[in-house]
């Protein structure tokens, strides 16, 4: 059905056919955050300069790790649609919090700590995939390396029991999740993706309602778009499984 | 425009700026730490700086002891989500129970200003049966105040921050606000609309402590969306705007990084100073007539436990047991709703409009107390957390929806969790970095809670469908912390007085969130501030008798209009009743 070098791309639902490679994926085209860097506030600049100009090299995980860490990333938030050029390093930024403790000011009374919980998990991504696959989880085909994680969302991995046994399988995936989406959604080209204004002191905004875009902000321009056929992070399902009702609190302020 | 005129936009030449306008000018007094100063304030968070401020204006010597940064806003903070981490208190602490809290950036500050440096800033009052519970309903616990007695405070301080909010507040004890309401934003219109479709009354733009209009050397809002970031703009309020440089020049000193391990008892059985580790990593101790602890709800009963020795074996002011219980946090239930037009939720402040009109009990639904319900904006990388559990969104599910970022709008629930004993705050068997044992958080929601939680969230739901929401999906989650050292007339079931005195020792005053007995659907900060307001008139009418062995003062204090911070004359708050 899907050419196998397509799969793990988008597609346009009406034909069928992968979408092409973009150097920035979303409904803004022509949008750019870092077009209007002069106008934020200079620790802003240096930060978000910081954020896309020094990426920090991998310490923490060894180079096995690394690899793995790097496959499951692509997998929890893929990139497969942007060009070489514009893809965001994920990975090297929860090394870097893990390596410096990081925290988020808490830890549940019945996780490890982080970088414990990291490695653990790892280990236990490594045993599904066997367990599934007979492969390791880095030679499996996007698709494939979803069922894996699938399982994980789940909460019904079908090996590494000693190593869930050690830490809820929930706990570890909402710790997973939130670790990558943190470090995608904090980076420039992904506020163009989703079309998020970025920094916007001191100048502030002035068009509050409507959805209106400012002077410098772009309208969204849609176009047909779908996951990947087959893909198993395309639906939508409770984490944990039907069985857990029991979500986790969540993690960012906002009240 | 492509480039600003003249350039990009450069730091301030200025050493020190609070938000884009306002300096601190004055050198700061430094005592010396063998000097006994006559208070020592331990956190200089929403009630340490108020205290702060109103002991120095009085005359007295004041240290506070922050364990953050003392901010410089322009250098330090920045608009950006993932670069405010710093904001939050994230040392660690173990959370656990059968519905364990979240602590962190979702409820914890640290740094000269505390968590009002992170609040999203709404100011609403508790109501006057707030202070009755026990009475009227017949759960939780009265308050040893009335709400008539908190009301001047709530008055004062609404004009200290000041607040903006519209001119009729109509819920609890109607009143309207010295500055006018902001304009709405996109989830201010989704709120506006859904209770309308209901037929449900909504307040707009307020009550926030965001100035709608210029105070002095703070600007107004310019919209951005971060309050929870920190405003640079210094339109928000912190008590590290709007009370410390007032505190500082008038004598008071703020020592930063610096972290109390430890409150010092003398053999008399008062408190005699404390021991703290300082900036340079080095142990280092203060000499005090009184302390007061404002370490906020989880911080506090840390202290006062780790503070055990003989005599105190169970932890300093502890006779009763209570240190550590009756925790509350409220239920926060976030409601998303995607919307076929745009929203753009990250413009705005996230708080600008709510309603209370289920705040009080309601015997047809079944439980006691009630809730709010207002508006949140999530920046994306929350907005992403908060669709990995809502939609359980991961992978392409997780690009798909927050490609639709812009399309969705976001209200919350805010809702009363009664104080039950077993939500506490204990000691864990893991030490910080400074050797000190952390928290162990303990919580469990109870029947009440559950079924408050439930009936709210489906009405937050049901507004978010009614304002035309085309698919709603919602998180679990809990704001604010309050409790673990509350107030109360009875020593053998509460820890301080009416006025923060701890009732086994004299000279130790705890003043911050932990001492509110309930906590109503109102966010906590107002109210912690006024109650700092309180204490510190409390004090200065003791004078030196407060800072003594025995005498213990009962009589509620005149209010002292004459400390507040300059630019407060001349505003004022209409009554209605």
């Amino acid at each position: 059905m899907s050419c196998r070098e397509h799969d793990g791309r988008p597609v346009n639902p009406k034909t069928g056919e992968p979408l092409p490679l973009r150097a920035q994926p979303g409904y803004y085209p022509g949008f750019r955050t870092l077009s209007q860097r002069d106008f934020w506030d200079q620790a802003t600049r240096n930060v978000v300069l910081a954020r896309v100009e020094q990426i920090p090299p991998i310490r923490f995980f060894s180079p096995e790790e690394a690899q793995l860490m790097t496959a499951v990333c692509n997998r929890i938030l893929p990139q497969d649609d942007r060009d070489e050029l514009h893809k965001i390093p994920i990975v090297n930024f929860i090394d870097e919090r893990l390596r410096e403790d990081r925290l988020d000011g808490y830890r549940f009374d019945r996780m490890p700590t982080d970088q414990e919980a990291h490695r653990l998990g790892l280990q236990g991504i490594a045993e599904v995939a066997q367990h599934l696959f007979r492969k390791p989880f880095v030679d499996l085909s996007p698709l494939d390396q979803e069922s894996v994680l699938k399982t994980l969302h789940d909460g019904q991995p079908p090996a590494g029991h000693t190593i869930w046994e050690r830490m809820p399988v929930s706990r570890y995936w909402l710790l997973l999740v939130q670790d990558v989406v943190g470090v995608y959604y904090a980076h420039p080209f992904a506020w163009d993706e989703v079309g998020f204004g970025g920094p916007a002191y001191p100048r502030g905004y002035m068009r509050l309602e409507n959805g209106e875009p400012e002077p410098w902000e772009v309208d969204e321009r849609r176009y047909a778009w779908a996951p990947p056929p087959g893909s198993p992070s395309a639906k939508f399902t409770p984490v944990g499984g039907s069985a857990e009702h029991k979500a986790s609190p969540g993690q960012g302020g906002t009240h | 425009m492509k480039k600003p005129l003249l350039g990009a936009f450069e730091a301030p030449k200025h050493n020190h700026m609070l938000g884009a306008m306002q300096r601190i000018e004055v050198p700061m007094r430094r005592y010396r730490n063998t000097e006994q100063v006559d208070y020592c304030i331990v956190g200089v968070g929403s009630a340490g700086g108020v205290l702060l401020q109103r002991l120095a204006r009085a005359g007295f010597s004041v240290v506070g002891l922050e364990a953050g940064p003392f901010w410089d806003t322009e250098r330090d903070w920045v608009s950006d989500e993932a670069g405010s981490h710093r904001l939050y208190w994230n040392e660690l602490r173990i959370t656990g129970g059968e519905d364990p809290l979240a602590l962190g950036a979702n409820n914890s500050g640290r740094g000269v200003g505390g968590g009002s440096v992170h609040w999203a800033g709404f100011t609403p009052r508790l109501h006057p049966s707030d202070f009755r519970v026990h009475t009227e309903d017949g759960v939780g616990v009265d308050w040893p105040i009335s709400y008539e007695e908190i009301k001047p405070y709530y008055e004062l301080l609404e004009k200290e921050i000041p607040v903006s909010g519209p001119a009729y507040f109509p819920w609890g004890d109607p009143h309207g606000y010295p500055y006018g309401p902001h304009p709405m934003g996109g989830c201010g219109d989704i709120l506006i609309k859904g209770c309308t479709n209901l037929g449900i009354r909504v307040s707009i733009g307020g009550p926030v402590a965001i100035l709608a209009g210029s105070h002095g050397d703070r600007p107004h809002c310019i919209y951005r969306g971060f309050c929870i970031q920190g405003c640079k703009v210094g339109a928000k309020q912190s008590t590290l705007i709007s009370h410390v440089p007032d505190g500082l020049a008038h004598g008071a000193e703020i020592r930063d990084h610096c972290m109390v391990s430890r409150i010092l008892l003398g053999k008399d059985g008062c408190v005699t100073g404390v021991t703290y580790v300082d900036s340079n990593g080095r142990e280092a101790e203060q000499k005090a007539k009184a302390i007061i602890v404002c370490g906020y709800a989880i911080e506090t009963p840390r202290l006062l436990l780790n503070s055990a020795c003989p005599g105190h074996e169970a932890g300093l002011a502890n006779s009763s047991g209570t240190v550590g219980r009756y925790l509350m946090a409220q239920a926060g239930n976030v409601v998303l709703g995607r919307f076929e037009e745009l929203v753009r939720m990250y413009k705005a402040p996230p708080a600008h409009a709510l309603t209370e009109e289920f705040y009080e009990t309601d015997p047809k639904r079944g439980f006691a107390r009630g809730f709010a319900v207002q508006t949140v904006g999530p920046l994306p990388i929350s907005f992403a957390r908060q669709m990995m559990v809502a939609k359980g969104a991961w992978g392409w599910g997780m690009r798909q929806v927050m490609m639709d970022y812009n399309h969705w709008g976001a209200i919350a629930l805010l809702g009363e969790i009664l104080p039950w004993e077993d939500n506490r705050v204990e000691l864990a068997a893991e030490r910080d970095r400074n050797g000190i044992p952390v928290a162990k958080v303990t919580f469990n929601l109870h029947d009440n809670d559950k079924k408050m939680i439930e009936y709210g969230k489906n009405k937050v739901m049901e507004i978010m469908q009614a304002a035309g929401a085309e698919e709603v999906v919602q998180e679990a989650r809990y704001a604010h912390l309050v409790g673990g050292a509350r107030m109360g007339n009875d020593s053998r079931t509460s820890v301080v007085d009416r006025f923060g005195r701890t009732h086994d020792i004299p000279n130790l005053f705890v003043c911050d969130g932990s001492v509110m007995p309930t906590q109503g659907s109102a966010n906590p900060g107002l109210t912690i501030q006024a109650l700092a307001a309180r204490t510190a008139d409390y004090l200065i009418s003791q004078r030196d008798v407060a800072l003594t062995k025995s005498t213990r003062g009962t009589k509620q204090p005149p209010i002292r209009y004459d400390l507040s911070p300059p630019g407060t004359w001349g505003k004022g708050v209409p009554r209605f009743t």
